[in-house]
């Protein structure tokens, strides 16, 4: 029996895509996944269970267990990316894991005011002083000659995180990052807040993801309700998802490029997206495309041009793309630069489950979009190329700014009405929803819970705990100064990441 | 928070009233910090670096260590594990000038006002992250702030505009 088998065969719920299980189908599901490449998408608590996503064919299945005297059976060894999501829940509600590859806190550095603030017994502790400690794993000093670290306060414009390395003759052996700096606490924020509220926290967990992050909420919550939207408004909203896109793109590539030394390209990218951004400001009323989105609607300033728009970026952008992939190509230097970056083999990104361009610039040809009612007639296909390395990454992000420039083209005739969106309100008293939608750097999926018209709980995840686990592996070899580089083309979040 | 209120209270009281105009020729350093945000007004603070903003002509700069830095620019609400690496990053900071340097011969337009700007509603009130386990919230009341930029996020010509404030000061 494979693993999808073993989850559907278990106790149906009230929700056709989960599953309780006992302990003992429990540890038979993590038996079964030693050989099964299920796709675990993440693990999350609500205080009484606990909850394994997985993508079955794009499609999201749980699996859930109640949990016994406060604990349950690891997963991180068999899906290693599962260890993030076990520290998080010890850090958040104090649950034991058994036999977890990785028991060390990786959001609370005995920094908090509490600790285990979503836990059954509040601990409140001691102003701490002084620095957060790093406290690295037993093989980490193996082999080393000399310990650095970078971050969290580095000077540059992302949100922080901090990595110590084991070097070896000046290159890296071993890396491993220290998370946490961001947390806010988002989870125990959504819980009990409304479900307008909830949507601008979503808005907020990571800038430049916001509308990947609000439509994933959206549909996540109309499914909880049973709310079919109008076309219209499914329309808009992946041509907001595919704005984000092409905005995010050109905001990494002229990062990367600046690190690269190559600012001529640098200034193009940046320039070329605030065209965009001065364009869609009008209509969107953001210029990061905060608060955008809302269940069962959207909340443009302009609704009504947004078929315009698309006609418009399609029209005077797509050219000045495919101008630039051009001098990208051609600059001196800079393609050979990023063949030596990160490389990443196709096996290594199934192992750590990490989908997007990552995936995809490896040769994994994965992409959410194809699954999305929304996009039928729209999605063609999705870049790939083989090798994995850092110029690999950067071409798959140019092809997909130019499909999604397309796409924008084909949306601006059937967006191009004079349609007056209004709020639909929420209903239903109780609800369980997920969704999952394709944001910049992979699937984002959102769980919630709510109930008469609050939101009782959320779990959200994104690509960015299996980017993380393969941001310290792709380390390993590289030089100290490739880290911000390697950081940009792989797309680490510590503000997703943290939440 | 005590702490970080202690050090800044000792060192911009000191020479509040005896700041030195800032020279058209001589940039101001920015040291960027998020102290636990979304990285909006990162993404915002960084487009100011290419055009068709003039971030450096305007008599501005970037650094990467705190050490070379004029002006602290804090973005994102203050998270509690975030709060003493602020405090660290403030102290690696130079002080101000001592004032006998203005004195000198050949005097360089010098700016050597040593201060703190927050970016953004976060960084300032807390924003939509008001305080809680992990939050301590924004510097607005803790520490003295020498520029307040509003917006969630502002954009690049509000920082813009804020920044150039800084040359207004006597």
């Amino acid at each position: 029996m494979n693993a999808v088998s073993l989850i559907r065969n278990a106790e149906p719920t009230q929700t056709p895509w989960r599953f309780r299980f006992d302990e003992t189908r429990w540890c038979t599901l993590i038996h079964v996944l030693e050989k099964d490449p299920l796709l675990l998408m993440g693990l999350w608590c609500d205080g009484q269970d606990i909850h394994a996503v997985f993508l079955d064919e794009g499609q999201p299945i749980v699996a859930t267990l109640a949990l016994e005297n406060g604990r349950y059976p690891a997963l991180s060894p068999v899906r290693e990316v599962a260890s993030f999501d076990e520290r998080i829940i010890c850090d958040l509600y104090g649950v034991e894991v058994m036999g977890a590859l990785d028991d060390r806190p990786l959001l609370d550095h005995n920094m908090w005011q509490v600790s285990m603030p979503m836990g059954r017994r509040l601990q409140f502790n001691e102003n701490h002083k002084g620095l957060p400690h790093f406290y690295p794993s037993d093989q980490f000093f193996q082999g080393a000659e000399l310990l650095e670290g970078w971050g969290p306060a580095t000077g540059n414009m992302d949100p922080p995180f901090h990595v110590s390395v084991a070097l070896r003759c000046g290159y890296i052996l071993r890396a491993e990052s220290q998370m946490g700096y961001t947390h806010r606490g988002l989870a125990l924020r959504w819980c009990h807040s409304s479900i307008k509220e909830a949507c601008r926290l979503s808005a907020r967990v990571s800038a430049g993801v916001s509308v990947a992050h609000q439509v994933a909420f959206c549909m996540a919550v109309e499914n909880a309700y049973g709310i079919c939207v109008a076309s219209d408004i499914s329309l808009i909203r992946v041509a907001l998802l595919e704005l984000e896109r092409i905005i995010h793109h050109l905001y990494k590539l002229a990062i990367l490029a600046h690190l690269m030394g190559a600012d001529l390209i640098a200034h193009r990218c940046m320039s070329l997206r605030e065209d965009i951004l001065e364009a869609q400001i009008p209509i969107t009323g953001s210029r990061l495309l905060v608060d955008v989105c809302l269940p069962g609607t959207v909340t443009l300033s302009n609704v009504c041009r947004i078929g315009e728009l698309c006609y418009k970026l399609y029209i005077n952008i797509y050219e000045k793309i495919i101008s630039l992939e051009n001098t990208w190509r051609v600059y001196p230097g800079l393609m050979t630069r990023l063949m030596s970056l990160g490389s990443i083999s196709r096996e290594e990104v199934v192992q750590f489950g990490v989908e997007g361009p990552v995936a995809r610039a490896s040769g994994k040809e994965e992409d959410q979009r194809k699954m999305m009612p929304s996009y039928a007639g729209l999605w063609r296909y999705s870049s790939v190329q083989r090798q994995g390395t850092g110029n690999d990454r950067s071409l798959v992000l140019f092809n997909e700014v130019t499909e999604s420039l397309r796409m924008l083209g084909m949306l601006a005739d059937p967006l191009n009405t004079s349609s007056v969106i209004k709020d639909m309100g929420y209903w239903g008293e109780k609800g369980e929803g997920i969704a999952v939608v394709e944001g910049p750097w992979g699937p984002v999926l959102y769980w919630v819970q709510l109930s008469q018209g609050y939101v009782s709980h959320v779990f959200q995840r994104g690509p960015e705990k299996a980017i993380q686990l393969l941001f310290e592996r792709s380390l390993q070899n590289h030089t100290m100064d490739k880290i911000p580089l390697l950081a940009c083309s792989l797309g680490v979040n510590a503000a997703a990441f943290d939440l | 928070m005590w702490m970080i209120r202690a050090v800044l209270d000792n060192v911009f009281l000191r020479k509040r009233q005896s700041i030195k105009p800032a020279g058209q020729y001589w940039p101001i350093w920015f040291f960027h910090i998020d102290t636990g945000g979304c990285g909006g007004c990162g993404m915002e603070l960084q487009a100011l670096s290419y055009m068709p903003y003039d971030f450096h002509k305007e008599g501005f700069g970037f650094v990467t260590t705190p050490r070379a830095a004029d002006i602290l620019l804090v973005t994102g609400p203050v998270t509690h594990t975030m709060s003493p690496i602020l405090e660290a990053v403030w102290e690696a900071m130079p002080k101000d000038q001592p004032s006998d340097f203005e004195e000198e011969e050949i005097r360089k337009p010098q700016f050597n006002f040593k201060g703190i700007i927050t970016v953004g509603e976060c960084a300032i009130n807390g924003g939509i992250f008001s305080e809680n386990y992990a939050v301590i919230g924004g510097l607005e009341g803790k520490v003295p702030i020498d520029i307040t930029i509003r917006g969630c996020p502002p954009t690049p010509i509000d920082i813009l505009n804020g920044l150039r404030t800084l040359f207004e000061r006597k």
